[in-house]
């Protein structure tokens, strides 16, 4: 008998006996359902959050340093001699009191340079970025996250007017929109030259943000860096930087890792429910072999063989465990179609997910099929034309 | 002729130690091709043991059983299974029809198993039912069809893989007696066609029917009587 009758057979069967078949998928098709669902939780999620940290920029290098004299002037001077760079920003920070004419609270000041702004790109909610302004000169002009501005009770028609930093006078030029709020909420933005007059102490500076030519090269600027920087810096041999290079591509694998991690949880807890669906399968086949011992029997003694029973009901259980696949899968697409509607991420249809949880599902009904259909084909002809 | 079974002072026995049963004891017989034979007895005589003999369903405890030539001690159960294919066309008190499967496959099922293809078997399958008067039933399951039809079916699907020898256990036993004789005719029929039929009955008016009859009692062969009762 070869596969395609077994197949038909088996088909037959399932249509026969709807409500059996059923309720023997429904294992199945609640773990393929999670599966599906869960995985696509934990991807859809955490690639929002990737995508987010993408627009920071794949190019970009930062340098802290570990003290608050660690980095100088001279220092970015230097970096900016290196090959592979565009663009070297420098930024300096400090903490003051704000003072509106309404509220007052402590924020932390970031003195910027004119090339923060193509580096960083920030997200302008009103008014703009600070302006270029002249080297040296004494520009009070300030810009806000939108967490300080509603702090300071201002509201976005503030543009223009004056806040206190410290006992100075500062203009407000924009707002910040915080909503993709990357470590600027509670941060306030003015001129590098103007920040060493008031909240800082030149020629030290706090970071130190570098854009190369491209993405590949990052790796290698950032062993250049790091050599130029211990050379200036007097660090040899074993001795500890006074300094940390971060680039992106650290943070995209750090979410990564965290998206491969909760996709192997979820998809581990689903995956469990998915055996367990396979254990429900196994208990109703060695139940439908008892009660099809006689059909066996009159099957066996009309000629067929020991591996053809046992093609027959593995053929049963694989079909079984891939239309509640099948069904899981549909569903599973359906749940996680919604919950991205709900979470507000990009839905996306998995072929190579969907080919595993059905692989998975096959795997599951050979797996559990597999002692039904020995137990079966095992069965003696004369006794099992007997039973009754 | 030539010899379809042959038992050479057969045993089986079943259980051991003290509760051990002796079904069958020291049997000899020959059956031809083209011969009909009734096994009639006591409950309890040996007739369905002889008949797993027969039909390669099982083996004996001791002596020698052939069956279309071969000995069935040297047979795995694998070779006896293609031997029951090749050589048995069974026939069964309550039918014994495939559940949720029409009268059409139920008849093609031998030939499947086989490896014929499956429209080759159809075919064949369709041809028998035809002879059997049963061509208009033929996507009928076993639950939509009378005794007598069922029956009728379970020949076609014992003829269909022209085996050399059609055994039947008590084949008229669920049926009401008018049926019965219309299935009695049919072996006579096929009988005449040159087909061995061996069936085993408790009735003497369906035995009498044969052209051979073997009593057995106590698993041991009694009377072996030929020709018209
Ligand atoms: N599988 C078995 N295990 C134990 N004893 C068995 C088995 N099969 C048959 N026997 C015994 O062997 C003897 C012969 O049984 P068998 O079934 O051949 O009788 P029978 O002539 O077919 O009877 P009936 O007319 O009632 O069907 C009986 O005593 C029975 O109890
Ligand atoms: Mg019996």
């Amino acid at each position: 008998m070869n596969i395609l009758i077994a197949a038909r057979l088996a088909f037959s069967r399932i249509l026969a006996t709807k409500t059996r078949s059923g309720l023997t998928m429904l294992g199945i098709i609640i773990g393929v359902m999670s599966l599906i669902a869960l995985v696509s939780v934990a991807q859809g999620a955490t690639s929002g959050i990737q995508d987010q940290f993408k627009g920071l920029g794949a190019r970009n290098l930062n340098i802290t340093g570990t003290t608050s004299t660690s980095l100088t002037i001279d220092d970015a001077r230097e970096i900016e001699k290196e090959p592979g760079i565009e663009i070297v920003s420098e930024t300096v920070s400090g903490r003051a009191t704000l003072s509106s004419n309404q509220a007052s609270t402590r924020a932390q000041i970031v003195g910027v340079d004119s090339d923060y702004k193509s580096v960083v790109d920030p997200d302008i909610f009103v008014g703009s970025f600070l302006p270029d302004v002249e080297t040296a000169s004494d520009a009070r002009l300030i810009v806000l996250s939108t967490t300080l501005a509603t702090d300071l009770e201002l509201d976005a028609f503030s543009i223009g007017s004056t806040i206190a930093v410290g006992s100075t006078e500062f203009t407000i030029v924009g707002i910040l929109d915080d909503a993709d709020g990357f470590g600027t909420r509670g941060t306030a933005y003015i001129p590098l030259e103007t920040a060493f007059k008031y909240v800082a102490v030149p020629p030290y500076l706090s970071s130190i943000t570098v854009q190369t030519i491209n993405e590949e090269i990052v790796p290698e600027v950032t062993a250049n860096l790091t050599a130029l920087l211990k050379a200036r810096h007097n660090i040899t041999g074993e001795r500890e930087a006074d300094f940390v290079i971060t680039d992106a591509s650290q943070l995209l694998d750090a979410i990564g890792t965290v998206q491969q991690f909760l996709s192997l949880l979820l998809g581990g807890i689903a995956s469990i429910s998915l055996v367990v669906g396979g254990i429900g399968i196994m208990n109703i086949m060695l139940v439908s072999v008892r009660e099809r011992t006689r059909e066996i029997g009159i099957r066996r003694a009309i000629g067929a063989q020991q591996s053809q029973i046992l093609t027959q009901f593995l053929i049963e259980a694989i079909v079984l465990s891939l239309v509640g696949g099948i069904i899981g899968v549909i569903i599973g697409e359906i749940v996680a179609y919604f919950l991205a509607q709900l979470g507000e991420w990009n839905f996306v249809l998995s072929p190579s997910m969907i080919l595993a949880s059905l692989g998975f599902s096959m795997f599951v009904g050979v797996v559990f099929g597999v002692w039904p259909a020995r137990t079966a084909s095992k069965l003696k002809p004369v006794e099992a034309l007997r039973f009754e | 002729m030539s010899t379809v079974v042959e038992m050479l002072n057969v045993t089986k026995t079943f259980g051991e130690g003290s509760s051990i049963v002796k079904a069958l004891d020291g049997v000899d017989i020959r059956i031809e091709k083209g011969e009909f034979v009734a096994i009639v007895g006591a409950s309890g005589s040996g007739k369905s043991t002889m008949m797993n003999l027969i039909g390669c369903l099982d083996r004996p405890t001791t002596g020698l059983v052939k069956v279309a030539g071969e000995d069935l001690s040297n047979l795995n159960d694998k070779k006896l299974t293609s031997l029951r294919n090749y050589a048995i066309g069974f026939v069964f008190q309550s039918f014994f029809l495939l559940p949720k499967t029409d009268a059409l496959d139920n008849v093609a099922t031998p030939l499947f198993y086989r490896g014929v293809p499956a429209k080759e078997a159809r075919k064949k399958a369709m041809e028998m039912l035809s002879k059997l008067g049963m061509a208009d039933r033929y996507t009928h399951q076993s639950t939509e069809l009378s005794g007598g039809q069922q029956q009728r079916v379970a020949i076609a699907r014992a003829l269909v893989t022209q085996p050399s020898l059609i055994l039947a256990d008590e084949p008229t036993g669920a049926l009401d007696s008018t049926t019965g004789k219309q299935v009695m005719d049919l072996f006579e029929n096929l009988n005449r066609e040159g087909i061995t039929i061996v069936l085993i009955t408790h009735d003497l008016e369906i035995a009498k029917r044969a052209k051979r009859r073997i009593t057995l009692k106590d698993g041991k062969i009694i009377n072996d009587e030929r020709g018209a009762a």
